[in-house]
């Protein structure tokens, strides 16, 4: 069928895909990229304005913040940080929450029961307090922020696909299966998962998304890499000080936030319109 | 109907016990992996090695931790919620004094969230299939990629900083007047006092903060109506009522609004539940004195008691809306209210 | 003055590259207080005709030639608040699915008060008023019934309200577009009863939509036969049924099985009524690639509507040389074996419904102490209406439930609560057919894959070369063409997908097949092709089989005994012929008479609910 590659055909999934393409490479060449080093300080060049404003010094494109560090290099470096916990945590969350959900939602009874008080009591705590306890727990660190991503999120994929599933177990043809000799583990991963993998991999690309403004926020509170790391939620921690003054130093991070979020959530956007992941969509043939 | 009601309530409030016991069970245990001693934390720098070792006694340190956890939950129940660490203070009145502006924060934040989220799931529906839908939706793919803390630093730089409109910093100006503490809620206690001047100005400094919540919880919100709405316009009964002759704008307002805002609603629940956690960042920016800043200090301060209690008290406000919403649903849905 | 007169009305899909018609130069009038009946197959246009008059037309349709008048002005070039004001009003419609055209999070009351208050008899005493027109579609208790919310109601219940509402306002035309096919047989003949009366207490005229010839000829004054868009006839019911005009509607005649008189053969039509696209296409007369009697003149050039009776019309060539198509004799009766395949003894199944942690549980019995006993190349028909316990029966058979009480014995060995060695092999001889092959088929498998999903598990796999062989084969066998292997459900007709939906049972050559309801919802010549292609496979691989219908005429024409269920028991079972001719329970014979026959019911009196 020629339809197999038609997601490739949707802007919004190109959109996706240039700007994530775009972080990738900026993370992995991020030496190459960076004018200066990220962690330089230079008391000579505090609080340059960036090259567009007067005052602007090209050595420095974005200008310095408080501590005479480029701005550039730093968002540049943050990168690296922000994709790293984006794909392990991401990753992990929709291991962990998949299974639980293909495990519930196909099996339902009392194994569901329990499955699903474990979500209701994960869902009773807010994501931010639940993740700033965790790293109270924890210590700080970026396996430390990718496990605790894991540990709170999971349940996003959980609670949704864990219906998918339901709904996709209620069809004969997961009957029809098994009367036909198929072994539960054959039915979950021949006949459902792949009725639910699309639903499953945007899940995915918009979780990516949650991963990267998770990590900002601890870090915005001092509860992640550790402050001499850079990464963009430190860097709009430490850019507060000088509102007044500076403010590019604050918005330029809250712009590369914005853009690799939006970047992972359009992403997510297309293929959920362009793989059909509602399963009632998909029927209607 | 109120038969169904405090039926659901009834049963709502005892499944809310086991819950709560099995989270502060989860609370406590991530909280003791904690790498600081804390006994250490509580006694002056200058404390020895054997004051130590007797504090951690005093303070049941050496017992099995599920023991620790049933004298920590038992004192709970009593309302003994421990002292605080670093402030010697009673933690349930270091709570209380902060809750209600964190509440009355999160109840206005969530009306904006209403709003926004209605009308622009209004829009959505009525701009589909024209020319301005593909830009509206990709408008609520950005907006639903703005979290609550940068609409909050945005907000801040926007409307207090450059254009200077609203105030940014606390609950209320400097010179202003604060009302006696009646409830603890700032906009009920200047009315009840009769102080219009001081209600203007909480209202003021609420508005930055609430709005940044309420945007960022919004989006979802908007999109699950439009796909619900356009869901429900292809049921049968709607193109019944359309060969009944009623009148299209009473259809939506009757026959489909109702239907479609059954899955928003269970939507909301949960991003009502996000919102309440997304008061602690909006406070830290807007230095705001509510819980959320009080726990941001407590983990500073490794003040153990302070943090599980403010924990478990976000995780009670959560389930309290959970049970509101239910209630809600229950009533808007016939399905589910038989006896 | 006709109350509704339709002048070549045509009605088409567009597009910016093409017009395909829909519905082509229908032409009809409607007398007040008379009877006009809609009858097609699924595709013909049926529905176009309610939903250009509603000006609901799905998207990117729109009428693109003819009038249609109703009491002298135009419905089509009309104003939409003149419309609206019609509708409701002087237009009432009746829809085909009662339970899903009630909004559920409203009330009766809510609703109707609505109604009353659009026909302008809204206002104080509305109650009064909505519980009289409740009480003249025999509903009880109407006051309580306002009430209540449409799920807690029937379908004919809920059909009922609909029908109170539609008449609330005295109409003078009425669409019902396939109202009963939704509703159980004994409910279906009670809500015609009451349109009838209805219809007759206000003068209403009565478009009514079908896809039962028989139906429509028991309650219609005329007949339209719709094909591909266009009527193949025009006349009084009564002759359209006995003496047709058209091939088409002798055919469509002869594809159904009947209830009663001699046994006999199923017309076969060969392959579908052509889609939109085909049908621009065609040069010809619609009908004349599958008409048995269609020569060179009918596939070049298209025929009028031509009179052939007073007041009778029909397009065709060759009007009236219907006589000459006659239906194959009835199938010869299979070599039964004595062997036993199945026997139930005292099989029950109950479900809690309502439990109590104290004071028990209640108990639903939705099947009671089932005895009955399938043998070899036996054909076994389960009749029965919703919630009679035929769908519970096929689940405990096959293995989803487990039966409360009673044994179970295939080919002389228990297969209750069995190990697993005896699990695969009761799944090798025993193999169920599902209702619905939207669902029973995985859309993201191809057919190939799907026919030979059976020889994925269990046994030696086999080698690809073999496979293929399988799959050609079981292709062969049910009737598809090798080139379906590649494609997937979704591409398939709904016939075509309960052909592959057999075939995937049939896969391992089972001793019997359960079949549940597998003729439902299909037309008329699908359904004929697919009771024969059933007959032909017992002759040739040699099963059993357990065919749960609510059809009793299908089950009359496959099945050589039958089991008749009520409420969860068996309450008459014989050999079909008997049963049929005879029945002895009450229940068989009230199930037997609401079947519709064709006769021109005569018209109400006294009747009640």
């Amino acid at each position: 069928m020629a339809q197999r590659f038609n997601w490739l055909r949707s802007g919004r999934v190109i959109t996706g895909l240039v700007i994530v393409t775009g972080l990738i490479l900026c993370a992995i060449f991020a030496p190459l990229l960076a004018p200066n080093d990220p962690t330089e300080q230079d008391i000579l060049a505090i609080l340059v304005p960036p090259v567009w404003l007067p005052g602007g010094d090209w050595a420095f494109p974005f200008g310095t913040d408080s501590l005479g560090r480029c701005v550039l290099s730093r968002l540049i470096f943050g990168s690296r940080i922000a994709l790293t916990v984006a794909v392990f945590g991401a990753l992990g969350a929709m291991v962990l929450g998949s299974i639980l959900a293909h495990i519930a939602g196909y099996f339902g009874g009392w194994v569901d029961w329990v499955i699903g008080r474990v979500v209701e009591i994960w869902l009773s705590f807010p994501p931010v307090i639940l993740s700033l306890i965790l790293m109270v727990g924890l210590g700080a660190g970026l396996q430390n922020v990718i496990l605790a991503i894991i540990l709170v999120d999971w349940t996003r994929f959980c609670r949704v696909l864990r219906s998918d599933v339901m709904v996709v177990a209620q069809r004969d043809y997961v009957a029809a299966a098994r009367l036909l000799g198929f072994s539960h583990w054959r039915t979950i991963t021949r006949e459902i998962l792949p009725a639910t993998l699309p639903l499953l991999i945007t899940l995915m690309s918009l979780e990516m998304g949650v991963a990267v403004v998770v990590e900002a926020i601890l870090s915005f509170v001092g509860m992640s890499v550790g402050a001499e790391v850079p990464a963009w939620g430190q860097m709009i921690a430490d850019a507060r000080a000088d509102i007044y003054s500076a403010p590019w130093v604050l918005v330029l991070p809250i712009l590369a936030i914005f853009v690799t979020v939006f970047g992972f959530n359009i992403l997510g956007d297309g293929l959920r319109r362009t793989l059909d992941t509602r399963l009632t969509q998909t029927e209607r043939a | 109907m109120s038969g169904p009601v405090v039926k659901l309530l009834m049963r709502r409030l005892l499944t809310v016990i086991p819950t709560l016991i099995l989270v502060s069970l989860l609370l406590f245990c991530v909280l003791r992996l904690l790498p600081v001693d804390v006994a250490a934390m509580s006694l002056p720098p200058n404390a020895t090695n054997d004051e130590i070792a007797a504090m951690r006694i005093e303070m049941g340190l050496d017992l099995p931790l599920i023991q620790q956890y049933g004298i920590w939950f038992g004192d709970m129940i009593r309302g003994d919620f421990g002292t605080s660490i670093h402030f010697r203070t009673a933690v349930s009145t270091l709570v209380l004094d902060t809750l209600p502006a964190t509440i009355e924060l999160a109840l206005m934040a969530m009306g904006f969230a209403t709003v926004f989220g209605v009308l622009g799931g209004l829009w959505l529906f009525y701009a589909r299939g024209g020319a301005v839908e593909v830009g509206l939706d990709l408008g609520s793919v950005a907006l639903l990629s703005i979290p609550e803390f940068l609409w909050a630093l945005f907000f801040m730089l926007l409307f207090g900083v450059s254009l200077d409109l609203l105030p940014f910093i606390g609950r209320l100006g400097s010179g202003v007047a604060r009302p006696e503490t009646i409830t603890g809620f700032l906009l009920i206690d200047s009315l009840l006092s009769g102080n219009m001047a001081t209600f203007m100005d909480a209202l003021r400094h609420m508005i930055l903060p609430s709005a940044a919540l309420g945007l960022s919880a919004a989006p979802p919100i908007m999109r699950i109506l439009r796909s619900s709405l356009m869901d429900v316009y292809q049921e049968d009964y709607i193109h019944q009522a359309r060969q009944r002759g009623i009148s299209e704008g009473r259809i939506l307002i009757r026959h489909a609004l109702k239907n479609a805002f059954l899955p928003t609603l269970s939507l909301m629940g949960v991003q009502f539940g996000f919102l309440f956690g997304g008061t602690l960042l909006v406070e830290i920016i807007f230095s705001y004195p509510g819980m959320g800043n009080l726990m941001v200090d407590a983990i500073r301060n490794a003040d153990l008691p302070i943090i599980q209690t403010v924990g478990l008290t976000y995780c009670v406000m959560v389930l309290l809306i959970s049970i509101v919403v239910d209630v809600l649903y229950l009533v808007l849905n016939p399905k589910l209210r038989e006896a | 003055m006709a109350l509704l007169d339709v002048k070549q009305l045509t009605v088409s899909l567009t597009s910016k590259t093409s017009t395909l018609d829909a519905v082509s130069e229908l032409t009809f009038q409607l007398q007040p207080g008379k009877t006009v009946g809609l009858v097609g197959e699924s595709g013909a246009g049926k529905s176009m005709i309610g939903r250009t008059i509603a000006q609901l037309l799905p998207p990117g349709f729109a009428v693109t030639g003819g009038e249609l008048l109703f009491d002298g002005e135009d419905l089509v070039s009309m104003a939409p608040e003149r419309r609206r004001a019609l509708l409701g009003r002087d237009i009432a419609f009746i829809p085909q699915e009662p339970l899903s055209a009630l909004n559920p999070v409203l009330t009766i009351g809510q609703q109707f008060r609505e109604h009353l208050e659009h026909i302008g008899k809204g206002g104080a005493g509305w109650k009064d008023r909505a519980a009289a027109e409740l009480e003249a579609v025999h509903l009880n208790e109407p006051r309580a019934l306002l009430n209540r919310y449409p799920h807690q109601l029937s379908g004919g219940m809920c059909q009922r309200v609909l029908i109170a509402m539609a008449f609330a306002s005295r109409p003078r035309l009425l669409i019902a577009d396939e109202p009963t096919t939704a509703l159980d047989v004994s409910v279906q003949a009670r809500i015609v009863r009451l349109i009838g009366e209805m219809q007759k207490r206000d003068g209403t005229a009565v478009i009514f939509i079908t896809h039962d010839l028989r139906l429509a000829a028991e309650i219609c004054d005329d007949v339209i036969v719709l094909y591909a868009g266009r009527q193949a006839e025009y006349g009084p019911a009564e002759v359209l049924f006995r003496a047709p005009a058209h091939p088409y509607t002798r055919c469509l005649e002869l594809a159904v099985p009947d209830v009663t008189g001699d046994p006999r053969g199923l017309y076969l039509l060969p392959e579908r009524m052509p889609g939109l696209k085909a049908i621009a296409e065609l040069k010809g007369c619609r009908f004349a690639t599958r008409c048995p009697l269609a020569d060179d003149t009918c596939h070049m050039q298209e025929p009028d509507l031509a009179e052939v009776a007073p007041g009778h019309v029909s397009a065709c060539w060759k009007s009236f040389a219907t006589e000459g198509i006659t239906p194959p004799p009835a199938p010869a009766a299979a070599a039964r074996g004595s062997e036993k395949i199945l026997e139930a003894r005292g099989l029950s199944k109950s479900f809690v419904t309502n439990w109590r942690l104290f004071g028990g549980a209640s108990h639903f019995h939705a099947l009671k102490a089932a005895d009955f006993i399938v043998r070899d190349a036996e054909f076994v028909g389960v009749v029965g209406e919703s919630g009679s316990g035929k769908s519970t029966l096929a689940r405990t058979l096959i293995g989803l439930e487990t039966p409360t009480s009673g044994t179970l014995q295939l080919l002389g060995r228990d297969i209750i609560g069995t190990d697993g060695g005896t699990r695969d092999w009761r799944q090798k001889q025993m193999q169920i057919v599902f209702q619905d092959p939207q669902s029973a088929l995985n859309p993201r498998r191809k057919v190939g894959s799907i026919v030979a999903q059976a020889l994925e598990v269990g046994g030696p796999s086999l080698s690809a070369e073999a496979l293929e062989v399988r799959i050609r084969d079981l292709l062969s066998d049910t009737g598809l063409s090798q080139e379906m292997a590649a494609r997937y459900p979704s591409q398939l007709s709904g016939g075509q997908k309960q052909r592959v939906n057999i075939a995937r049972a049939l896969c391992r050559l089972p001793r019997l097949l359960i079949a549940d309801e597998i003729a439902s919802g299909l037309d008329v010549s699908v359904q004929a092709q697919l009771l024969n292609l059933l007959l032909r496979l017992r002759e040739e691989l040699g099963f059993s089989m357990l065919f749960i219908s609510h059809d009793l005429a299908v089950v009359r024409y496959l099945c050589d005994r039958v089991l008749v269920m009520s409420k969860g028991e068996i309450v008459e079972h014989g050999e079909t012929e008997v049963v049929f001719s005879d029945p002895q329970h009450p229940y068989t014979r009230s199930l037997l008479a609401a079947v519709p026959k064709g006769v021109r019911v005569p018209q109400v009196e006294e009747l009640s609910a």
